[in-house]
C-alpha cells in the first residue's frame, strides 16, 4: 500500500479519530503490522485443525471484556473487579432465552439482545448507587468483588427444581449444558464459522473503541480520572459520564459472555468466582491500561501461556501469572507492553543523537 | 490519579522499527497458537484419557483416582484382570460369612501388615461371590496386543480448563475411553464435548443421579443406593425425627428432596432443613436451629472444606446427636483428618470403605499401599475407577477392538466384575452399576465398623424413569421433579 | 429466657467475627489508605503457623502468639519489599496485594499439599435450656473486646500512637515536625499483618486449615472495612461489626446464611450511599458536636 494511496484514507473522519493520540500504534508501519497481524489470523483456519481454531477462539473472546476494564479504569480511572458479574449474567441469561425458543431461528439473536441488556441493566443500578454517592476511589473495587462474589454464591444455589425457568434449568452448581449455539438464519457458528465469528467481533469492537476513545467523550472521560473537580467545574455531569462507561464495560464483558457460552456451550457459577474475578485485571494491568492495543495483545498472551502451562501439568500457572504481576507493577506500572515500546523509543532516539 | 506518564497529544508514536519488532513477536505468536506439545505418538498404544483435579481445592479427591487408575493400568499391562463377565440378568448369590469387626493395619517401612483379621466370622449374610482372589490372569500383557497408557491431565479445579483439556483429550490425543471427574460440574462441563463427539466416557464418582447419556457410564453409587439404606436404618435405630442439613448446591438439594420424599415411605419426618452455601463456615447460628427444632438424628449432606467445619463446631458446642451421610468418609476420610469427636456416631450407607474386612479387599489395600505407601487413604472413587478400568479392559478384550462404538455396544451387553467391594453388575438400559452397600459407623474415637449390609442394590430410579439407552439414546440428567413419585407421598 | 441468650450468643459470634476477619485490615486501611487484598492470605498464613506448632507440641496460646509475630515480620518484609512503593496509588497497591494473595494461596497449597492437620477446639460448652455454646467462642467474644481495648490504649496512650494519629491527620506536616512517617508506616502494616495472622491462628480450630481458606474471610471483611471507613479505627471497626451483625444475626437466624449474606451487602449498599465515609465518619461528625 503506497503511501499515496493511504494518505486519503488516513484522512478521512474515521481515519483521523483511528489514528487519534489516545492509543498507541499510530504510524504507518503500525498501521501496516497490524494489517499483518489480522490477515494472519484470517487464514489461520487454513492451516489448523479445527480443534486448535476452537482454542485460539477462547483466548479471543475474552478481548471485549479486557476492553471493558481497560475503558473503565484505564481510560475512565475506575477500577472493578467485578466484570466477570456481568460477563455472567449475559452467559446465564442467553441461555435462558434461547433454549426456552430451541427451534425458533430468531431465539439466539433475541438471547444475544437479552444478555446485554440484563448486564447493562445491573450495571445501571449497581452503578447508580457507586458513582451518584461519589463514594472514595478504593471502595468501587471492594464492592464489584463483593458483587461478583455473592452471584457466584447466588447461582451455587439454583440446583433445585424450583429454578427452572421455562424449560431452562438453571442447575446450580452443575452449571446450565446444552446452550446453543449462535445462528443466522439455520446457519450455526461452530468450530471454523465460530472462530471467524468470534475474530469479526474483536476486531469491530477494537475499532469502534478505538474510535471512541479518540473522541470527545473519550477526552472528557480522560479527563475526569485525571481530576474530577475540574472537569465538573468545566461544566460536565461526571456521575453520568461515570455511570455510561460503566454499563458500557459491562455491555463489553457482557458480549464476552456471549461468546464463551457459545464456544463451550455450558456456563457454572464458577465463571464469577474468585480467581475468575482477578484475571481481567491482572490482563489489564500487566499489558498497560490505557492502550486497547496492548490490552488486546498481552490478554491474548496470557490466556495462551495459561492454557499451554496447565495443560502441560504445570501447576505452577497461577504462581507465575501472580508474579508477572507482581513484578509487572513494581517495575513496569504503566504495562509491559508500553514499558518495552518506550525503551526501544529511547533507545532508538539515543541511537540518532549519537549519529 | 494517574500516576504513570503518557505522551503528550502529538509526541511521535513508536517508530517503524518498534512497532516491526511487536508485529513480528505477534506474527510469531499466532505461530506458536498451534499448541507446542509434541505427543510421543509413534508407539500404538491403547489410550486411556483421565482428567482430574491434582491440583487445587479438590485435590485430595482427584490424587486417590489418579493412583487407583495407575494401579489398574499397571495391572493390565501386567497380564491381570478383575473376575468377571458379561452376564444378562442378575448374579447367582452365595451364603457366606465374614468378620464383623475391621482389621487393624499398620505400615511399619512401607509395608502393611494385618494385625488382626477382625475376629471370629460371626455375621451371615449373602454373598454373591465369596471369592478371596478376584485378581486373575487375562492371558495377555496388555491390551489387545498393545500396552495400556494413560494420558493424564490436571483440570486444576478450573471448569474452563476442563472444557479445553476434555477437547484435546478428543480431538488431539484421540484417547480410547476417557475417564474424568469428580464433582458433577465437571462432568457436566465436559459433557456436551463428549456428546459432540461421540466419545466413550466413564463417571467413577457416587453423585446426585440421573444421568441418562448413551455415551456415559457412571459406576459410582446413586441416591436410592445410599440415602435410602441409611435412612431406614437410623429411623429404625433412633426414632422419626429428622433435620436435614445439605449444602446449598445440587448435591445437597438433590439428595434432600429424596430424603424429603422418602420420610413418610418409612415413617419418618424431616422437621427442619437446613441449605448453608458453599462459602460458610460459621456454623453457630445452624447449631442453634439445630439444637432449637430437638430431632432424633440429623442427616449431613455438607459438601466442601469449609463446610466440613461444621462437624468440630457441633462437637465443640455440645451437639452430640447421631448423624447420617452419604458423602462423608468414604471420600474425604474425615474421620482421619478431623479430631475425635467431631466424627462420632456418624453412620454412612458405603459402597466401598479402605476398612472393609473382606479379605479380597485387604488384598486390594495392601497392593495399593505397596504402588503408593504415602498416600493418605483409600476412597470409593478410587475404587470405582479401578474397577471401572478393569471392566473397559475386559470389554475391549471380549469386543477385539478399541473401536468405541463397538465398545460401547459390548458394554451394554451387561457385565458383573467383582470388584474389592463385592461383586458389581453394570446395568446395561441405565448404564450404571448395582453396588454392595454397607452402612459404616465411626465410633467415639472414629474407629469403623459396618453393622448392617445389602449385598446388592440396583440403580432402579432411572429404570423407573424408563430410561433404556440401548433402545432410546438419550443426553441428558433427570432430577427428582421429573419424578411424580416424589410429590406423591408429600405431607399436605 | 434460653432463647435470648442463644440470640444474643449469635449476635457476639456474629460480630466477633466479623470483627476478627477485619481488623488488621482496619488498621493498614487507616494509616495508610490502602487496602490489602492479601489479608485473607495472610491469615491463612497464622492459621497455618498455629497449626504447624501445635503439632510440634507447643500449646495453643503460645502457638497462637507464635503466629502473629511470624505474620507480624512477613507483613513488615513485604512492605520494604513491595508494598511500600505504592503509597498514594491505591488502585496499584490492591492490585500488587492481589498478585501477592495469588502467589501466597498457590504456593501454599504446592509447598504443603491440600490442606494441613486441624487444631482440636479447646474448651467443651456449657448448656443454658435447650442450647448448648462453645466456650471457646464465648472466650473469642471477650478477647475480641480484650483486644480492642488494648489497641485504643496503643493509639491513645503510647507515643507511639500519638505520632501514628499525626500521621494520621496529615503526612506532610508530621513529617516536617520531625516524626519519622516511613517508619510508622511500616510498623502498622506490621501490626495490620500481626492482627490478621492473630485472627487465622485463633479462628483455625473452628476451620479447615487449606490453602484457600482465606476466601471465606474476604467477602466479611471487606464489607466490614466498607461500612466502616477508614476515619477511625477502633471507631470504624466497632461500629461496622455491630451494625453487621446486628443486621446479619436475625436475617441469617430466620431466612439461612444466604440471605445473610446478601443482607450484609446490601447494608454495605445502603450506608456508603447515606455515608460515603463509613460509620467512622459519623463518629468525626458528632464528637464535635458533643464537645459544644
Amino acid at each position: 500500500m503506497s503511501v499515496k494511496m493511504a494518505a486519503p484514507i488516513l484522512r478521512s473522519c474515521l481515519g483521523r479519530a483511528l489514528a487519534g493520540p489516545h492509543d498507541i500504534g499510530r504510524t504507518k508501519p503500525a498501521w501496516l503490522a497490524m494489517a499483518l497481524v489480522a490477515i494472519s489470523f484470517l487464514s489461520y483456519p487454513a492451516i489448523a485443525s479445527s480443534f486448535s481454531a476452537t482454542n485460539v477462539a477462547y483466548y479471543l473472546l475474552n478481548i471485549p471484556m479486557a476492553f471493558g476494564l481497560s475503558l473503565l479504569w484505564g481510560y475512565g480511572g475506575v477500577l472493578s473487579f467485578g466484570q466477570v458479574a456481568f460477563f455472567a449474567v449475559s452467559g446465564y441469561v442467553y441461555g435462558i432465552v434461547s433454549g426456552n425458543f430451541p427451534d425458533a431461528t430468531w431465539a439466539t439473536w433475541a438471547g444475544s439482545l437479552a444478555g446485554l441488556a440484563a448486564a447493562a441493566a445491573l450495571a445501571a443500578a449497581l452503578g447508580y448507587f457507586i458513582f451518584y454517592a461519589r463514594v472514595a476511589a478504593w471502595i468501587v473495587p471492594i464492592l464489584t468483588l463483593v458483587l461478583a462474589l455473592l452471584l457466584n454464591t447466588f447461582l451455587g444455589l439454583t440446583a433445585g427444581a424450583q429454578w427452572t425457568i421455562g424449560q431452562v434449568a438453571l442447575g446450580g452448581y452443575n452449571g446450565m449444558t446444552g446452550i446453543p449455539a449462535f445462528q443466522i438464519g439455520s446457519f450455526v457458528f461452530q468450530d471454523y464459522a465460530f472462530y471467524y465469528l468470534v475474530l469479526g467481533v474483536v476486531l469491530v469492537s477494537f475499532v469502534g473503541l478505538r474510535a471512541f476513545v479518540n473522541s470527545h467523550r473519550g477526552q472528557v472521560l480522560m479527563a475526569i480520572r485525571e481530576d474530577v473537580i475540574r472537569t465538573e467545574l468545566l461544566g460536565y455531569d461526571v456521575r453520568l459520564e461515570q455511570l455510561f462507561v460503566f454499563v458500557l464495560a459491562a455491555v463489553l464483558s457482557g458480549i464476552s459472555g456471549l461468546l464463551y457460552v457459545q464456544w463451550g456451550n455450558y456456563i457454572t457459577p464458577s465463571v464469577t468466582s474468585l480467581q475468575q474475578a482477578a484475571l481481567p485485571v491482572i490482563w489489564v494491568a500487566v499489558a498497560g491500561r490505557d492502550s486497547l492495543l496492548a490490552v488486546a495483545i498481552v490478554t491474548f498472551l496470557l490466556n495462551q501461556l495459561s492454557y499451554i502451562l496447565s495443560s502441560a501439568g504445570n501447576q505452577y500457572a497461577l504462581v507465575i501469572i501472580g508474579v508477572f504481576l507482581v513484578a509487572v507493577m513494581l517495575f513496569a506500572p504503566e504495562g509491559i507492553v508500553l514499558r518495552l515500546v518506550r525503551l526501544a523509543q529511547r533507545f532508538r532516539i539515543r541511537k540518532t543523537e549519537v549519529a | 490519579m494517574n500516576e504513570e506518564t503518557t505522551p503528550p497529544n502529538g509526541a511521535p508514536g513508536p517508530t517503524r522499527r518498534t512497532v516491526l519488532v511487536t508485529a513480528g513477536a505477534a506474527a510469531a505468536t499466532v505461530a506458536l497458537a498451534r499448541p507446542s506439545i509434541v505427543r510421543a505418538a509413534s508407539e500404538k498404544s491403547v489410550k486411556i484419557g483421565f482428567i482430574e483435579d491434582q491440583s487445587g481445592n479438590l485435590s485430595i479427591y482427584g490424587i486417590q483416582k489418579l493412583h487407583a487408575a495407575q494401579l489398574a493400568v499397571q495391572e493390565i499391562n501386567d497380564g491381570y484382570t478383575l473376575a468377571g463377565g458379561p452376564v444378562g440378568m442378575g448374579v447367582l448369590g452365595s451364603y457366606g460369612l465374614y468378620a464383623p469387626n475391621p482389621p487393624t493395619l499398620t505400615t511399619s517401612g512401607g509395608t502393611l501388615n494385618v494385625v488382626s483379621d477382625g475376629g471370629t466370622p460371626s455375621n451371615k449374610a449373602v454373598v454373591t461371590s465369596d471369592t478371596d482372589e478376584i485378581l486373575v490372569s487375562s492371558g495377555e500383557k496388555g491390551l489387545l496386543g498393545q500396552p495400556l497408557q494413560l494420558i493424564s491431565a490436571d483440570g486444576q479445579s478450573n471448569n474452563i480448563l476442563w472444557q479445553q483439556l476434555a477437547r484435546r483429550m478428543i480431538q488431539q490425543d484421540r484417547v480410547d475411553v476417557l475417564f474424568a471427574g469428580f464433582a458433577s460440574a465437571e462432568r457436566e462441563a465436559i459433557r456436551p464435548i463428549v456428546d459432540q463427539h461421540k466419545q466413550l466416557y466413564f463417571y467413577t464418582n457416587q453423585y446426585e443421579g440421573g444421568v441418562a447419556d448413551s455415551y456415559t457410564f457412571c459406576t459410582g453409587a446413586v441416591p436410592e443406593q445410599q440415602v435410602i439404606p441409611v435412612m431406614q436404618y437410623m429411623v429404625e435405630k433412633f426414632g422419626p425425627k429428622i433435620f436435614t442439613i445439605a449444602a446449598n448446591y445440587n448435591f445437597g438439594q438433590l439428595t434432600a428432596a429424596w430424603v424429603r420424599s422418602f420420610a413418610p415411605v418409612l415413617k419418618a419426618q424431616v422437621i427442619a432443613e437446613e441449605f448453608p452455601p458453599l462459602d460458610v463456615s460459621e456454623f453457630s447460628s445452624v447449631i442453634a436451629r439445630v439444637q432449637a427444632a430437638k430431632p432424633d438424628w440429623v442427616m449431613t449432606l455438607l459438601v466442601g472444606q469449609n463446610q466440613s467445619n461444621y462437624y468440630p463446631q457441633a462437637a465443640a458446642a455440645g451437639l452430640h446427636l447421631p448423624m447420617a451421610s452419604t458423602i462423608n468418609m468414604a471420600q474425604g476420610y474425615e474421620h482421619k483428618r478431623f479430631k475425635p469427636p467431631s466424627l462420632a456416631n456418624m453412620h454412612n450407607a458405603v459402597n466401598y470403605m479402605q476398612e472393609i474386612p473382606t479379605k479380597r479387599n485387604q488384598d486390594f489395600v495392601q497392593r495399593f499401599y505397596k504402588m503408593f505407601p504415602n498416600d493418605p487413604y483409600l476412597g470409593q472413587m478410587a475404587q470405582n475407577t479401578y474397577f471401572s478400568i478393569h471392566l473397559y479392559a475386559k470389554a475391549a478384550r471380549l469386543a477385539g477392538t478399541t473401536d468405541q462404538e463397538t465398545v460401547r455396544k459390548t458394554l451394554e451387553a451387561g457385565w458383573s466384575i467383582e470388584a474389592p467391594e463385592g461383586t458389581v453388575f453394570l446395568e446395561p438400559g441405565t448404564h450404571h452399576a448395582s453396588h454392595y452397600i454397607r452402612l459404616a459407623v465411626a465410633n467415639e474415637q472414629q474407629q469403623i465398623s459396618f453393622a448392617r449390609d445389602w449385598s446388592s442394590i440396583a440403580p432402579w430410579w432411572l429404570q423407573r424413569l424408563g430410561v433404556n439407552l440401548v433402545r432410546t439414546p438419550e443426553h441428558k440428567q433427570y432430577t427428582p421433579a421429573e419424578d411424580p413419585f416424589f410429590k406423591m407421598f408429600a405431607p399436605a | 429466657m434460653a432463647d435470648t441468650i442463644s440470640i444474643l450468643y449469635q449476635f457476639g459470634t456474629n460480630a466477633s467475627f466479623l470483627l476478627l476477619c477485619a481488623l488488621g485490615l482496619i488498621v493498614i486501611l487507616g494509616m495508610m489508605n490502602i487496602i490489602n487484598l492479601a489479608h485473607g492470605e495472610f491469615m491463612m498464613l497464622g492459621a497455618y503457623t498455629a497449626s504447624a506448632a501445635v503439632h510440634q507440641g507447643i500449646p495453643l496460646p503460645l502457638a497462637v502468639l507464635l503466629a502473629a509475630a511470624a505474620v507480624g515480620l512477613f507483613g513488615v518484609i513485604l512492605e520494604r519489599l513491595i508494598v511500600q512503593h505504592f503509597y498514594g496509588r491505591e488502585l496499584g497497591a490492591l492490585v500488587v496485594t492481589w498478585g501477592i494473595s495469588l502467589i501466597l494461596a498457590q504456593g501454599a497449597l504446592l509447598a504443603f499439599g491440600p490442606f494441613m492437620p486441624p487444631i482440636a477446639i479447646p474448651g467443651g460448652s456449657i448448656s443454658v435450656g435447650v442450647y448448648s455454646f462453645s466456650i471457646y467462642w464465648l472466650f473469642l467474644i471477650v478477647f475480641c473486646v480484650v483486644l480492642l481495648a488494648g489497641l485504643a490504649w496503643v493509639y491513645r496512650a503510647t507515643n507511639f500512637g500519638l505520632e501514628a494519629r499525626a500521621a494520621m491527620q496529615n503526612p506532610a506536616m508530621a513529617r516536617a515536625l520531625g516524626i519519622r512517617v516511613n517508619r510508622i508506616y511500616m510498623i502498622t502494616f506490621g501490626i495490620g499483618s500481626a492482627l490478621a495472622g492473630l485472627s487465622g491462628a485463633l479462628l483455625a480450630p473452628t476451620t479447615s486449615i487449606a490453602p484457600f481458606m482465606g476466601q471465606q474471610f474476604v467477602a466479611p471483611a471487606f464489607i466490614t472495612v466498607v461500612v466502616g471507613g477508614g476515619a477511625s479505627v477502633i471507631g470504624g471497626a466497632v461500629g461496622s461489626s455491630a451494625l453487621l451483625s446486628l443486621v446479619e444475626t436475625p436475617v441469617s437466624f430466620l431466612l439461612g446464611s444466604f440471605w445473610g449474606s446478601v443482607a450484609l451487602l446490601v447494608t454495605a449498599l445502603v450506608v456508603i450511599r447515606i455515608l460515603p465515609g463509613g460509620v467512622s465518619s459519623l463518629g468525626r461528625r458528632l464528637l464535635p458536636r458533643l464537645a459544644r
